[in-house]
């Protein structure tokens, strides 16, 4: 397959259909209407369904009634519209349904603007929907990465029957850059989730089959609710994912380092910028960069944390008002100094504020 | 045919109105930035609008500190209203569609048939005022690698603006996985469009380290040297989303406009 161009936003679109997606349900919002656009040119051409909704709350029932009939399915938005969809994802997380949501992250709160965020993370990994459920959470950091955790989006959410949120930054959305899209056309084979035993459709004389999230008896909603429960857990045992941009480039625990900064998505990106910078001025910091926002790499991170040299501290830098500081506070527990720097609005710190920055917490003269 | 070495205003000939057009992602941004730039740098008072009602980042208002210190004006939505993602027009750019002599109006519309409907509500002036409608073509996007698919894109930009199309500029590249070939190919693609269409191949616009090679040197076509202004934050100088610096190359300091700076030598080609 040649390279192509392309806009983060459509090459999530191509990376779906390449997993098999065929059916698509969402409305139009900046940042991530290049989505929908992309693939409601694209679905055609290979027999998928396009579905403008009338709204957020509208696109996630449907994808609630597609993934509940075994068929592959997702939607996109971006934060506001990711807001309206809340009660639809806690039914889908309920009723232990597989599907993919996008959501290109905008400046808020409220309408916010049209500038990329990260101010949604704890939407998506903690307090989205209501109930005790939990959302898979994916970050990509370019645009090849965002397809390539396309897949295992889709993968994951059928695994676990769990919805799967791909979280990024509208700068991931919008920006463009060469991608490539690896293996077969369909990756996964088209809308065969393997529903064998919970899908709904035509009988046939085989057993009733309830797509359910109501549960009045509490003992057996204490049930339900041990054994999702149970799931999150088995999660977040196998799955978490992370990178460290250490000394060595990017090999895992190549040489030592005097600081651990933590960042995610285009966040990182800059804060490698700003390693590479203050490295060249002998300043030894390291990023620790989480794949998967929810399960969160603690034990990963608190490795990494051990690893730094003295007692040098973490420096956690987001596009918020500090979101994920306090997961990293978690793995942590008390051992290391925590900094935090970040921004809002759709401001996007420089590699040299971060650079800086580094420079103030390891005590060197600015540059 | 503009001979290698012919001075520049042979290249780009009293046109007054450049309006740039193409599928959404084509490079339409840079190339009118670099565009309005080389303009400016050969002595021609340059404007340019940023007629973009599609894209919600990227787009040329970015760039506007680097074209203001240049010397090259802008018209581009006021106060915040740049930040949104509201179709606005200004009504500045209609009198930017009759030009006074010595000034040459370049038009960033946006992407797809969609982006050029913004150009539609100007039609009589545009028409009455000569113009050029170029369409620009990266070969490396979607729904972009055939001659069909150009012409297909072409056809529904002149439905909705109700403008010919008058000229094809090609702007084949992966950014900083271009090769040579990548740009030759496009350039194949741009030649077989432009004959298909009856109109003129009008540039190569090239990344500034592929405008020297034999290769790029050899094209019979007018080559527009580009320096890359969209960028990403971490390859930014200053913070992403705060006023104008935005996309200001950490390589490249702001600053009046020098040759060297803008990638631009006197005479000769736009690449000289």
């Amino acid at each position: 397959m040649t390279k192509v161009l392309m806009k983060g936003n459509e090459a999530l679109g191509e990376a779906a259909v390449r997993a098999g997606c065929r059916h698509f349900f969402g409305y139009p919002i900046t940042p991530q209407t290049e989505i929908p656009e992309y693939l409601v040119k694209r679905l055609p051409q290979v027999g998928g369904v396009f579905v403008q909704a009338e709204s957020e709350v509208a696109s996630i029932n449907m994808v609630m009634g597609a993934a509940g009939m075994g068929i592959r399915c997702m939607t996109s938005s971006s934060s506001p519209g990711i807001s309206l969809m809340a009660e639809g994802v806690s039914y889908i997380a309920a009723c232990e349904l597989p599907c993919v949501i996008i959501n290109m992250m905008r400046a808020g709160p409220g309408l916010g603007g049209i500038l990329p965020a990260q101010s949604d993370y704890f939407q998506a990994t903690r307090g989205h929907g209501h109930g005790d459920y939990q959302v898979i959470v994916l970050a990509p950091s370019s645009v090849q990465e965002a397809v390539d955790l396309m897949t295992l989006a889709f993968e994951l959410a059928e695994t676990y029957r769990n919805p799967v949120m791909v979280c990024a930054d509208g700068m991931i959305g919008q920006m463009m850059e060469p991608v490539e899209f690896a293996g077969e056309p369909d990756a996964l084979p088209p809308n065969e989730m393997g529903g064998d035993d919970w899908a709904l459709g035509v009988r046939e004389g085989r057993k009733r089959r309830i797509v359910n999230s109501l549960y009045l008896s509490p003992d057996e909603l204490n049930e339900h609710n041990l054994k999702l429960k149970a799931k999150y857990d088995d999660i977040a045992a196998k799955e978490t994912r992370h990178e460290l941009y250490g000394p060595e480039g990017d090999a895992e625990g190549g040489g030592g380092y005097d600081l651990l900064l933590v960042a995610f998505g285009t966040m990182a990106r800059i804060c490698k910028t700003a390693i590479d910078d203050v490295r060249a001025e002998g300043l030894r910091a390291a990023l620790f960069r989480p794949i998967t926002l929810n399960p969160f790499p603690f034990a990963d991170l608190r490795r990494a944390m051990d690893a730094i040299e003295g007692d040098g501290a973490v420096f956690d830098v987001e596009m918020s008002m500090g979101q994920m500081v306090y997961d990293v506070k978690l793995a942590a527990e008390g051992t290391r100094r925590i900094e935090f720097h970040g921004t809002a609005g759709g401001v996007v710190p420089s590699p040299d504020e971060v650079a800086q920055k580094i420079r103030e917490i390891l005590g060197a003269a600015p540059a | 045919m503009t001979p290698h070495g012919a001075p520049a205003a042979t290249v780009l000939p009293g046109e007054r109105v450049i309006a740039l057009v193409g599928a959404y992602g084509c490079g339409k941004t840079e190339v009118s930035v670099n565009l309005a730039l080389h303009l400016r740098e050969h002595g021609l008072r340059v404007q340019i609008a940023d007629l973009d009602i599609v894209n919600p980042y990227f787009r040329c208002r970015e760039a506007r500190d680097l074209m203001d210190a240049a010397g090259i004006r802008v018209v581009i939505p006021p106060g915040s209203q740049a930040f949104s993602d509201l179709p606005i027009i200004v009504p500045e750019i209609a009198g930017m569609l009759a030009p006074p002599a010595g000034t040459v109006s370049v038009l960033d519309v946006g992407g797809d048939d969609v982006g050029a409907r913004a150009l539609a509500s100007f039609r009589p002036l545009v028409r009455d005022g000569g113009y050029e409608l170029w369409q620009v073509i990266n070969a490396r996007r979607p729904f972009s690698d055939t001659v069909a698919a150009c012409l297909e894109m072409q056809d529904a930009i002149r439905a909705s603006s109700r403008l010919r199309v008058t000229g094809v500029v090609a702007n084949t590249h992966l950014i900083e996985e271009t090769t040579e070939d990548v740009i030759l190919r496009g350039v194949e693609l741009a030649r077989a469009v432009a004959a298909a269409a009856s109109v003129p191949l009008r540039l190569v616009a090239v990344m500034d380290e592929f405008a020297d090679t034999p290769a790029v040197r050899a094209l019979p076509e007018p080559v527009l040297r580009l320096r890359r202004r969209m960028l990403p934050p971490w390859l930014a100088r200053a913070r992403t989303g705060t006023r104008g610096a935005t996309h200001a190359a950490r390589s490249v300091p702001l600053g009046k406009p020098t040759p060297e700076r803008f990638g631009l030598s006197r005479g000769g080609r736009c690449h000289g």
